[in-house]
């Protein structure tokens, strides 16, 4: 009976030596989390990422297995966000038309708001007295995540702490912008859509489609030429500086 | 099988984006690299591989899912920031409120109105 015991305390150990259990758990706690996300009336403060997340964390806390093991095994499923990034060329070719009719006021507009979007939290954080080590982990908030993280490797961030800026940054966007174009009376779905996208990269995206086509059309082209915008000019600018 | 093709394409074109990052030093991740020049051959092509646009779709879908295990990371190293949260969450929040309202006010400056909106169009000037 006690081998038995033994035996059974070792399982959780033996499911993180290969990825499946990590891929399983995540995958799972997706699926959960969007269920839960619909119970819950859809709140825009919460995202089922967010409750996926949270899931996960404690299962792992609960199990005799440490984040690093969950970690080895989640890399398998992450390796896809290249592919996945490659696969954003679709949205932004299928844009193309929408950016030549309309490149003048975006030429204006998107390097400075995706700027600002970077530099306002860079500069609250410094003077607050955030280290170099954090500031890197912030400057890259706004962009989607597969390219934030080469974002963050490329200026010795966290990468744990970027993630949780990412998704922090993703669900205030959405409040904010929801909240300031009602204060603006602005109700024109391709400004709502940009800005959703400027700011809040995949999330925002996913809240534009649901608002309609034109603006889930907007805010990929602000995701797709903001990710692009900063992942050329932040590590340019960043090299000044540190 | 297509979905495969589609693939296999989306890595063909991320390898060569992580060819071109290490030839000529850019200081860009190579999936960005990949995404360029995947937009830039439709426009060559002039029109999208049915095959990539298959796979794009779900792959794009599994964005959220995808950066779910970096997520996870945080509640356990939480400690190692302890003394920079107060920075962090004002930076996070208040910040992106104000670039938020930022690219608001600048669009809507220099965006030109639809025609459905039916509000007069603003001329553009140079500051």
């Amino acid at each position: 009976m006690n081998d038995w015991f033994g035996r059974l305390s070792q399982l959780p150990q033996q499911w993180f030596e290969s990825p499946i259990a990590a891929i399983a758990l995540t995958l799972g706690a997706y699926f959960i989390g969007t269920r839960l996300f619909k119970l819950m009336r859809r709140p825009n403060w919460c995202p089922p990422m967010l409750i996926a997340a949270i899931m996960i964390a404690v299962v792992i806390a609960l199990l005799p297995v440490g984040v690093e093991d969950y970690n080895r095994g989640a890399r398998w499923l992450m390796m896809l966000l290249g592919p996945a990034t490659v696969a954003l060329a679709v949205p932004l070719y299928q844009q193309l038309p929408q950016i030549r009719a309309l490149w003048k006021p975006i030429l204006m507009t998107l390097p400075l708001s995706a700027t600002l979007a970077a530099c306002y939290a860079v500069i609250i954080a410094a003077v607050m007295g955030a280290p170099e080590e954090v500031l890197a982990s912030l400057a890259p908030k706004s962009v989607t995540s597969p390219i934030a993280l080469s974002l963050a490797e490329e200026l010795g961030g966290s990468r744990a702490l970027l993630m949780g800026a990412v998704l922090t940054t993703g669900v205030t966007a959405i409040f904010g912008v929801e909240w300031l174009s009602r204060v603006l009376k602005i109700r024109d779905p391709r400004l709502i859509g940009l800005a959703l996208g400027i700011n809040g990269h995949a999330l925002g995206t996913v809240r534009a489609f649901e608002i309609n086509s034109v603006a889930g059309a907007f805010a990929s082209l602000g995701m797709s030429l903001t990710g692009a915008f900063t992942a050329v000019a932040l590590p340019l600018v960043w090299h000044l500086f540190y | 099988m297509s979905v495969l093709r589609g693939f296999l394409w989306l890595l063909v074109f991320l390898l060569l984006g992580q060819t071109l990052v290490r030839l000529f030093h850019i200081p860009m991740p190579s999936g960005v690299i990949g995404m360029l020049m995947l937009t830039l051959w439709f426009g060559y092509r002039g029109g999208m591989n049915a095959d990539i646009v298959r796979i794009s779709q779900p792959l794009i879908a599994m964005l959220a899912l995808l950066i779910m295990p970096g997520v996870v990371e945080i509640f356990f190293v939480a400690d190692q920031f302890a003394d920079q949260w107060a920075a962090i969450v004002t930076a996070l929040i208040a910040g992106t409120l104000l670039s938020v309202l930022s690219s608001l006010l600048l669009m809507r400056r220099y965006l030109p109105a639809s025609d459905d909106t039916g509000t007069a169009r603003e001329t553009i000037s140079h500051e």
